[in-house]
């Protein structure tokens, strides 16, 4: 019988002490100082620090309609290595999706081993595909920013890019407020990747952003981007702009720009489509600056509407030679017919009796050469030169409206005031925002008073007369009364001289003319029909004012 | 004869207790004679079991008290769980059934927007009015 060594026995038990006591040395550390960088990891393994994304807020027009929302879409993701068959897949989501198979196959076998197929697809399509359960095929929700109406209010509303942030328009001015404020979730998950409702849970709840109903009317914003294109496609203009406020408070009813683009589909606008004509450019406006100078004049009490000059059809103002449109001479001519004729030689005339600074005075009063500071971003201020540069003929130039630039919303809102009765208002497209702490109203802000009431009174009969005896009679509107002027401006090129047969031709207007409800005006830039380009403006003026007029149940002040 | 040694009393096992009745100058004889003078050794061996079953029960007692304890506190957690899953499932279809509302409000508003009607309109060969004949409220109230 073989016996075991004691010695062998001693050390094959030194051997177990030795492991044992690196083991308990091992234990003792994980159990003291290791501790926390092992909790750490267990942790890790089951805990989820999550961003819970803020919902932006939704903008509605004054009615209530909604103009633009964000919802939950989904996106379709593969993980290639698990699809059976690739080439099936592909075919199978090119009917689906309207695309060219090839192309999915390839992404399908690109090597990835994640990738979108398609992000935010139309729900039809995403359930179409999930009906086909190819192994390998996911979707994951997105969040996508829909404008129903289309490229309709494209201008007022802006776009949120890829990264979610708002550009432009309402979205690009009210981002903050429309973004709200993301919440965090930590929670413990399961190897399910659930929640567990035992165990830590930390969570801080999203505050949904602020919605918005703007001022903007849905029908007069729709009857204002038809006319404008209807005018654009006749004209073969290269921009233009519609805008139609209320002169009783500056808000904007319809702000219609083109070109246009689609907001749910930027990356195919043509970059020059997203600047708002109606803000963001800043023209000479020619003639419709008549008003403004006649109104500084009467409010000085400088002329009366009756006042007469013989017109012969130019004048001279700082030695240079103001002619009027194609050179006419009227002879005896009231100052209501300088508006009705749209009389150049008439407005220099009156603008030198106003002199330079009182007319630098009234444009500054007018809101011209400085911005509005509507709700919307990329305004733009226009140019009144500091008097200081101004040579002496530039008051004459001044006075029918070259040689200074405005934007179309600066223009708009001067003739806001003199329907209004003399006041300027703060032009605003959000009538109200509602939060988690309630619904909060924008009140009107008053900007300065620029005429008198009586002057407002006298320079609305006068306007009257342009629409019903004179220059703009193709603006009038069967049963109302309607007031307002045309322009045709020059364009100055690069070299600062004026180019030949190139125009700005608008129409600004309001309606009915004794008590004006709206104010439209129409601004078209490079018509076709150069001098004539008034007589588009003034029809796609009539266009959108019978619409509104239908619309707002308008009674007629004239019999038909 | 019954000795004291027959009965075992709860102190009378250890060794101090020993000693402490030898200090006193007892032995284990005088003992049977203060037991038959006070109470029976039998009443005392009952006592004396009943007191160790008391304890017993006590003990079982409170194992079953913590056992039950322990299976509702488990009980709970899973019921906690379940429901813990079920208000995710819960909460997952709300979101779902928001969406869904989302998406039909954006469909609703699509249907009625102004252009997509007048294209519609249009579609059907309807054209849009110039002009429409309205009749002033004025004169009609006059010939009342």
């Amino acid at each position: 019988m073989q016996t075991v060594r004691p010695g062998r026995l001693r050390l094959l038990f030194a051997l177990f002490a030795v492991a044992s006591l690196v083991l308990a040395g091992r234990l003792a550390y994980w159990q003291t100082f290791g501790r926390a960088a092992l909790l750490a990891r267990a942790t890790d393994q089951v805990r989820s620090d999550l961003v819970v994304a803020a919902q932006r807020g939704v903008i509605r027009d004054r009615n209530g309609a909604i103009l633009a929302t964000t919802v939950q879409l989904r996106s379709l993701y593969a993980l290639p290595s698990r699809i059976p068959d690739k080439a099936v897949a592909a075919q199978e989501l090119g009917v689906l999706l309207g695309r060219d198979p090839a192309p999915i196959r390839a992404l399908l076998e690109s090597g990835a081993e994640w990738l979108y197929v398609q992000r935010w697809l139309p729900e039809e399509a995403a359930s179409a595909i999930a009906a086909l359960n190819i192994p390998g095929l996911g979707f994951q929700t997105e969040p996508k920013r829909l404008y129903p109406n289309d490229a309709i209010g494209a201008a007022v509303l802006g776009f949120v890019n890829d990264d979610g942030q708002g550009v432009n328009g309402v979205e690009g001015y009210y981002d903050a407020m429309l973004r709200g404020t993301d919440g965090r979730l930590v929670v413990e998950r399961d190897p399910a990747n659930r929640d567990l409702a035992v165990g830590l849970r930390e969570a801080v709840a999203p505050r949904d952003g602020a919605d918005l109903t703007l001022t903007i009317d849905l029908v007069a914003q729709t009857a204002a981007e038809r006319e404008l294109a209807a005018a654009m496609k006749k004209e073969h203009a290269t921009s233009g702009s519609i805008l139609v406020v209320d002169p009783a408070d500056g808000s904007i009813r319809a702000l219609a720009s083109a070109p246009t683009y689609d907001p749910s589909a930027v990356r195919l606008a043509d970059p020059e489509a997203l600047r708002d004509r109606a803000i963001a450019w800043p023209y000479e406006p020619g003639s419709t600056m008549k008003a403004v100078t006649i109104a500084a004049a009467l409010n000085e009490h400088l002329v009366r509407p009756s006042d007469s000059y013989t017109d012969v059809g130019y004048t001279i103002v700082g030695g240079r030679r103001l002619n009027n449109a194609l050179g006419k001479a009227y002879g005896p001519t009231t100052v209501s017919q300088i508006l009705e004729r749209s009389l150049n030689a008439g407005a220099a005339w009156v603008g030198t009796k106003v002199g330079a600074q009182r007319l630098g005075d009234y444009f500054h009063l007018f809101g011209f050469g400085r911005p509005t500071e509507v709700d919307l971003a990329g305004e733009v201020s226009g140019t009144v030169r500091p008097l200081a540069e101004w040579y002496p003929v530039d008051v004459g130039t001044a006075s029918f409206g070259q040689g200074v630039s405005v934007t179309p919303l600066q223009l708009a809102m001067a003739y806001a005031a003199i329907a209004n009765g003399g006041t300027l208002y703060r032009p605003y497209v959000v009538a109200s925002r509602r939060d988690a702490d309630g619904e909060h109203r924008t009140a009107p802000v008053a900007v300065s008073h620029a005429i008198t009431p009586d002057t407002a009174a006298t320079l609305r009969s006068m306007l009257l007369s342009t629409v019903d005896i004179g220059i703009a009679h193709n603006a009038a509107i069967a049963g109302f009364s309607v007031a307002g002027k045309t322009g045709t401006a020059q364009i100055a090129g690069p070299d600062g001289s004026y180019v030949d047969d190139l125009y700005v031709s608008s129409f600004a207007g309001f309606f009915p003319a004794d008590d004006p409800k709206y104010v439209v005006l129409v601004v078209l830039d490079k018509p076709d029909s150069r001098l004539l380009g008034t007589v588009t403006a003034t029809d796609a003026f009539k266009g959108v004012a019978q619409d509104i007029l239908r619309y707002a149940r308008i009674q007629p002040d004239r019999r038909p | 004869m019954i000795t004291a040694q027959a009965v075992p009393l709860k102190w009378g096992t250890s060794a101090a207790g020993k000693a402490r009745r030898s200090r006193r100058g007892g032995s284990t004889v005088a003992r049977p004679h203060r037991l038959a003078i006070g109470r029976t050794p039998a009443v005392a061996a009952v006592r004396a079991a009943s007191w160790d079953l008391r304890i017993f029960g006590l003990a079982i007692a409170a194992i079953a008290f913590s056992f039950a304890l322990a299976v509702v506190y488990v009980s709970q957690t899973t019921a906690l769980s379940v429901a813990g899953y079920e208000v995710q499932k819960l909460a997952a279809q709300r979101d779902e059934l928001r969406r869904q509302i989302s998406l039909l409000d954006v469909q609703s508003a699509r249907l009625d927007s102004p252009a997509r009607i007048a294209a519609d309109a249009q579609r059907l060969g309807m054209v849009h009015a110039r002009y429409v004949p309205l009749i002033p409220a004025q004169p009609l109230i006059a010939k009342r």
